[in-house]
């Protein structure tokens, strides 16, 4: 056998003359983006970019960078290093004149190569993540080594084949012997081969927790171990896709980057109801619904074409798909102002949509153009102008929500629904059917303006004294001849007066005010007026004092057929019942047309109150022009982020599968595709997968972790010789599988289901599992912390009840966000408060005595109890010398209680705790708290 | 007594074992993550590393020493939240006394917004009694008697101004230098800086007293983008001053001691076979758990002070309060706890109530935290503490010199509305110039005419002082380089001693 060393050796030669310094004399292209762009972005754009154009010169853009600059004159030349200004400043002596300036020169090499790349023509080049995604053809094995005859010490070239699975396998060996073949460090190239595949106990507890977040049950195993048929792990992986605990682990990942909570955020942080997305959620990843219209759903639900004829609506499930955005934090805090709110929420949408979807960090154009990536600051507001016009506006209800009527109540809506079928066709009730579900669209009433004796009480709603008065603007009135209003009231005989125009204008309508009153809906019956007029609200509340009548939100609709213009009918008088009910609601997207269709403005340095320019919805068009078939809303936006030509969606979610599979992503960066992210480790392969997965998988997610866990690549065994890890201690080349802690939902799952405390228990509202007193202060709106009953204590953590200011805590500990902002990626820390959780939580306690109860019946001997505990948590055998030292510590420890019996009561909580059953808890305790235990191998 | 010196031992022999076990089984781990923290770490040259570097550091909270030269080597953070009025405390108004029950001018009003007060309001007289005071002929009321005695200590800055008039928005800003979440709170940023000097100890240390949590919630202590390791970690008055510290009911500290060797033990094994240096991460961090769970309740157990100490400060305790949270934030820095925030609800005073009145809500503030808050300067000084312990006291916002008409109503009590141009912020201690009063507010008190400061100026200088250019003291974050002061800050020199 001919040794590989002498090979490499002589290739080490080739590659050195290939690189950079030889450019000149080879005449070899330079490449913008790997040779130049590094470069301007260390040493230039600090001061030369999109923040700072100092002297009038930016790097940023080819037409800025050839641009005449301060001094009347471009700095670059295509074509003409000599006269250009910026290769000369490169190379001066006077500090005062030498850039980079106050910084050390650069280095020759780096000053021949931008000379040579303003020679040949001073090029730009694509950010590689901004070009479309072009399927590479697949490594084969032998194509270029085999030919040179090749063979490595230790492992075959053919070993290696015969180790791949699948195509993801050549992409990696291929980058394996690309690393072993040029790098300079000996270790690196010796060590880099691919490892064996793990046991097949450790693999399928790895896959069960990767696809469905819970470990396989010992009897999945040990069928698993005995299954001799040669498809046995691809039996085992389409099992765990098809269960419905997949569902759940990716929509709890997937809660992350929605921000999903159960309350609002900011100071009053009160809760919110909108657990159905989530529930929508684990429902699209078990339906297996393709991403690209996943995607869809969540950003334009609301606008999709398969309206119901009767509403107008969407179906229910695509408008609860829209919750995704209404995660956004609401302020309910006194004194804060809805329109400066309201915009957070916007911006908040404008970012998470760019950083879930889009790997790309779209917030730094919110204040000027982008220093690095090709985003200008007005594009940010173009883009804002796709979300700026949906109807939901800081306030207290929330709204638009969709309401669901229960029991007695949707039955009324029902016999409505019908009543007003017989009425007219379906079509013209439609504005009174999608009312009864949104209560949309209204004015809210911080529209009104021109407060005399009237004020925004609390900031929040519209409150007016006896003879005060105030303006709602611009409403068209046009075929509306019924008003509705909701509002508050304390003293009997107050008169609201409507004027048009002016305070002295034309009485529209005159409306005694009910008294006492809640947030009551009334409908009134108004005289038809034409065209758009400004309304004066005038009160007249003799009896009132200093008390207000408050007014929540007015809307104008058109009476329902056949009922007379004067009158309401018996008809409008249910359908005013029935807007009176508080039914459970969820928020939802829905855009504001005519009166209430929203115009966007730039806003200068990113400050809302300076607004200049306005602007139409589009898309950065350096990405991918947006085409002009497509509408200009959200919907056509979404259309736009899963188009084949685009360059980063598919990328931003085949990076995000694989590393929650494997830890960390191929671009590590998962929040940043752009050029200040991480350089892919394997970008081939990713734009392989990103092909695959719009072409063959069809956005099919559960194709695309299907294809991943089938690889070898996948599968191997994450145990490393020290060497392996020592010469590639991140695992970027892919020779050990993955060995990472457990997410937070996974340490608590995991503990409940191998103690078999877990309730499988699916959907529905957020459950209140124990937690310490005092977690939870409310000052304003007294909720509390409702230990949930018995068995809803014990349901997967996806379903605990999270409070923005306050989350669950064990949860926070492990790395959990607080949810009030979208979190793309997790970092991993490793805490002396994460040990105190799993050892001393009374949720981990209670879950080491189950399972100490557990194992108590199913062996006898102490031995044989502690070997089957470590069975079920750890699903294999223990070894000898680990079970040697807890069956030390369980024999301590059982000699302890038995002299203090009292102990052991307490620590299980009963009278007739045995002194044994005690040793088996705390031993059981130490086993859920094992390294291998809360790591996924 | 006996028992307990048996467990310190214990401890301390145990510590010394791990200690070798890390020396003799991990050669070169220690360094290596110690290079890759400091590098990313924002100073001594490049800045531009991922902040992957930090993911996982083996010891994150090791002392590291600041940029330059630091005059303070740890901060008391005292925050009244819900900010006391500046005009009854410190900023006095001689003026302001004539216009009392005067119509506010209109030309005050203009192109202002605020959070409650609505029409025209009337103008409101300082509430309480005022004279200088020491050696600086510092300018305080009555409210304050003690602080009255250790005046000369305190470098006051009269001048302040923020940019928010809610008191969740402004606390964010106040903490974490940007009013929307999602940032580091400065306490974060310092532990991040300069780790902690007591590894049995967070070293962020956060204490709450006044009945409610700072309006913001925990994300004026939260670590932002930085590691959830830097957070603040919130030792409470009831339960367990550390969420978890306790061992089960049932389970002594001697069986939690064998199974920490049994885990301990086993995962040592486990590294042998797959060679992970997470796990000898995992092994020291539930070493450091075990010790936590001695020393923290001991450093919160403030029974073994002695009666002159409690006096001191005021303290009962058994009865969790502002002042025994002033006496505990003593002893952790004693300890090498590098920041402690102490947050102190009800003072925000609007005159909608009693409890939120000038004359009684305010002035029962003061008499709950005054005697503690000198004492602790007192104290901090005793001990040689006060030369490298900086102390800051301050709300998020003033209050404004009109007296609040929420909704347009005339109030019950005296009250003030939030008001962002003007107010008042003290430091001393740690290399901040003694018996100093900085900027000025114009003849009502309602903007700074002179020498103002804003949050960010505040920042800089409280970086400043722990030996950070805060320009410097950077986190790469989503394509771009975080600093607690944003894009703005300048150091008040003028307060440095």
């Amino acid at each position: 056998m001919k040794p590989k060393r002498l090979l490499i050796g002589g290739l080490g030669t080739v590659v050195l003359l290939s690189s950079f310094s030889m450019l000149g004399v080879f005449e070899q292209k330079v490449d913008y983006n790997t040779q130049i762009k590094p470069i301007l972005n260390k040493q230039c754009i600090a001061c030369h970019g999109g923040v700072k154009k100092t002297a009038g010169f930016s790097l940023l853009f080819r037409h800025e960078a050839l641009a005449p600059t301060k001094s009347g004159k471009p700095a670059i030349v295509p074509g003409d290093a000599d006269a250009s200004e910026m290769i000369r400043r490169l190379t001066l002596d006077d500090p005062e004149e030498r850039m980079p300036l106050d910084g050390p020169p650069l280095s020759e090499d780096e000053i021949q190569l931008l000379r040579d790349w303003v020679d040949q023509g001073a090029e730009w080049g694509d950010h590689w993540a901004y070009t479309p995604v072009e399927k590479p053809e697949v490594p084969r094995p032998g194509s270029f080594w085999d030919q040179l005859g090749s063979v490595i010490p230790g492992l075959a070239e053919s070993d290696e084949t015969a180790w791949a699975k699948n195509e993801i396998d050549y992409f990696v060996l291929d980058g394996l012997r690309t690393v072993r073949d040029t790098t300079a460090d000996a270790q690196l190239a010796k060590t880099l081969r691919p490892s064996a595949e793990a046991s097949r106990a450790t693999l399928l507890r790895r896959v069960s927790l990767d696809l469905t977040g819970l470990p396989p049950t010992p009897e999945q195993v040990s069928a698993f171990v005995n299954d001799t048929s040669p498809d046995a792990y691809e039996k085992q992986v389409d099992r765990l896709l098809a269960s419905s605990a997949y569902g759940e682990k990716w929509a709890g990942m997937w809660l992350d980057l929605a921000r999903y909570a159960d309350t609002k955020g900011y100071e009053r942080d009160p809760g919110r109801q909108i657990w159905r997305y989530r529930d929508w959620l684990i429902k699209a990843f078990n339906d297996d619904k393709p991403y690209n219209l996943f995607l869809t759903e969540q950003l334009a639900g609301d606008l999709m074409p398969n309206r119901d004829p009767l509403t107008g609506l969407p179906p229910d499930d695509q408008l609860v798909a829209t919750g995704f955005h209404r995660n956004t934090m609401n302020n309910d805090e006194g004194g804060t102002q809805d329109e400066e709110f309201r915009v957070a929420a916007v911006i908040d949408r404008v970012n998470t949509t760019w950083d879930v979807f889009g790997g790309t960090t779209f917030a730094c154009v919110q204040c000027h153009s982008h220093p690095y990536d090709p985003f200008t600051h007005e594009e940010y507001y173009k883009y804002m102008a796709f979300f700026n016009n949906t109807r939901d506006e800081d306030v207290t209800t929330d709204t638009p929500t969709l309401r669901f009527y229960k029991d007695k109540d949707s039955v009324r809506v029902q016999e409505l629904y019908s009543w007003m079928g017989r009425l007219a066709p379906p079509g013209q009730t439609a504005q009174q059917r999608q009312f009864l579900r949104t209560l949309e669209p209204k004015f809210n009433s911080h529209a009104l303006d021109q407060y005399q004796k009237a004020s925004l009480l609390d900031a929040k709603f519209f409150g007016i004294l006896h003879e005060g008065s105030g303006r709602l603007p611009n409403v068209t009135l046009t075929g509306q001849n019924r008003l509705l209003i909701a509002w508050s009231n304390e003293t009997p005989g107050a008169t609201l007066t409507i004027r048009r125009d002016s305070l002295n204008g034309p009485v529209l309508v005159s409306l005694p005010v009910p008294a006492p009153a809640r947030d009551t809906v009334q409908i009134f019956p108004i005289p038809e007026v034409a065209g758009r007029h400004n309304l004066f609200f005038r009160l007249d509340n003799p009896k009132g004092g200093n008390k207000w009548v408050s007014i929540k939100w007015i809307a104008f609709q058109r009476a329902m057929p056949g009922q007379s213009a004067h009158r309401l009918g018996a008809v409008e008088m249910e359908y005013a019942l029935l807007l009176n009910k508080r039914p459970q609601s969820t928020p939802i997207l829905l855009d504001g047309t005519g009166d209430l269709a929203r115009p966007t403005q730039v806003f200068d340095r990113g400050n809302w109150l300076v607004k200049t320019k306005r602007v139409q919805p589009d898309v950065p068009k350096s990405i991918l022009p947006l085409s002009p078939d497509l509408p200009r809303n959200r919907l056509g936006l979404a259309r736009w982020m899963t188009d084949r030509k685009h360059p980063l969606t598919a990328r931003v979610a085949v990076n995000r599968f694989w590393e929650q599979l494997f830890g960390t992503g191929l671009v590590e960066t998962v929040e940043d595709l752009g050029t200040q992210g991480s350089t892919p480790t394997h970008r081939a392969l990713l734009d392989y997968l990103a092909a695959e997965f719009m072409e063959t998988d069809g956005w099919r997610i559960k194709k695309m972790l299907r294809r991943m866990v089938l690889s070898a690549t996948y599968r191997q065994q994450s145990a490393a010789p020290a060497a392996l890890v020592t010469a590639d201690p991140t695992n970027k080349y892919l020779a050990r599988g993955p060995r990472v802690r457990l997410a937070a939902e996974q340490v608590r799952d995991q503990a409940l289901a191998v103690s078999g405390l877990l309730n499988p228990k699916m959907y529905g509202p957020s459950v209140m599992p124990p937690q310490p007193d005092g977690i939870w202060q409310s000052p304003y709106n007294g909720e509390s912390w409702k230990l949930s009953d018995a068995t809803d204590r014990n349901r997967r953590a996806l379903y605990t009840y999270w409070k923005r200011t306050a989350p669950y805590p064990s949860m926070i500990t492990f790395d959990s966000p607080s949810r009030e902002f979208c979190q793309v990626r997790r970092l991993r820390t490793n805490t002396p408060l994460q040990a105190l959780v799993t050892l001393n939580d009374p949720v981990y306690v209670e879950a080491a005595r189950t399972l100490a109860d557990c194992v108590r019946e199913q062996a006898r001997t102490p031995e044989e109890q502690i070997k089957a505990a470590f069975r079920r948590v750890a699903l294999r055998e223990i070894e000898p010398r680990k079970l040697a030292v807890l069956l030390r510590l369980y024999r301590n420890t059982e000699q302890h209680y038995r002299q203090h019996p009292d102990e052991a009561q307490q620590l299980m909580g009963f009278e007739q705790a045995s002194p044994a059953l005690a040793a088996l808890t705390v031993t059981t305790n130490t086993v859920l708290n094992l390294d291998e235990v809360i790591t996924k191998e | 007594m006996e028992k307990l010196l048996k467990e310190l031992q214990q401890a301390a022999l145990q510590r010394e074992t791990r200690r070798h076990f890390f020396q003799t089984c991990s050669t070169g781990l220690g360094a290596m993550a110690l290079g890759s923290f400091l590098s990313s770490c924002g100073w001594g040259g490049n800045k531009a590393t991922p902040a992957s570097g930090l993911a996982g550091p083996t010891e994150p909270m090791m002392p590291r020493p600041a940029q330059f030269n630091p005059k303070a080597k740890r901060v008391i953070y005292i925050h009244m939240a819900g900010s006391p009025s500046q005009l009854e405390l410190f900023d006095y108004k001689p003026e302001l006394v004539k216009y009392h029950g005067r119509d506010c001018p209109q030309e005050l009003l203009e192109g202002k917004k605020f959070a409650f007060i609505r029409g025209v309001p009337k103008m409101l007289g300082p509430q309480g009694k005022f004279a200088q005071y020491g050696q600086s002929g510092a300018w305080l009321s009555d409210y304050l008697p003690h602080l009255q005695g250790v005046v000369d200590e305190i470098s006051f800055l009269k001048a302040m101004h923020t940019d928010q008039f809610n008191h969740a928005p402004a606390q964010l800003l106040m903490h974490t230098g940007s009013a929307r979440l999602g940032r580091p709170s400065i306490g974060s940023w310092v532990t991040y800086g300069l780790g902690s000097e007591n590894d049995d100890l967070p070293g962020f240390v956060v204490l709450a007293s006044g009945g409610k949590q700072p309006d913001a919630g925990k994300s004026v202590w939260g670590s932002g983008f930085l590691p959830t390791v830097y957070q603040g970690v919130q030792c409470r008055t009831d339960g367990d001053p550390v969420l978890y510290v306790s061992d089960p009911a049932g389970m002594n500290r001697d069986i939690r001691k064998q199974t920490i060797d049994a885990i301990t033990e086993i995962n040592q094994q486990a590294y042998n076979e797959v060679n992970d240096p997470e796990i000898l991460t995992r092994i020291s961090q539930y070493e450091l758990a075990f010790r936590m769970q001695m020393s923290v309740p001991d450093a919160m157990d403030i029974k073994s002070e002695p009666q002159y100490i409690m006096d001191l400060y005021g303290a009962d305790p058994n009865v969790g309060s502002f002042a025994r949270n002033c006496l505990l934030a003593r002893r952790l820095v004693e300890r090498g706890v590098r920041f402690v925030q102490l947050f102190d609800w009800g003072w925000d005073t609007h005159g909608t109530s009693a409890d939120g009145a000038l004359e009684i809500g305010l002035k029962n503030k003061c008499r709950e935290s005054d005697q503690a808050v000198a004492g602790l300067l007192k104290d901090l000084k005793q001990r040689g503490l006060l030369d490298d312990t900086l102390v800051v006291w301050g709300g998020e916002f003033g209050r404004t010199p009109m007296q609040e008409n929420r909704d347009g109503l005339t109030l019950p009590f005296m009250g003030r509305d939030h008001h962002l141009d003007a107010f008042t912020v003290w430091m001393a201690g740690g290399g901040v110039r003694k018996g100093f009063s900085y900027g000025e507010t114009d003849d009502i008190g309602y903007y700074g005419v002179k020498d103002k400061v804003h949050v960010h100026d505040l920042h800089a200088t409280i970086l400043h002082l722990l030996g950070f250019d805060h320009e410097q003291l950077t986190y790469p974050f989503q394509g771009r380089s975080f600093r607690l002061t944003d894009v703005a800050g300048k150091v008040v020199k003028p307060v440095l001693a």
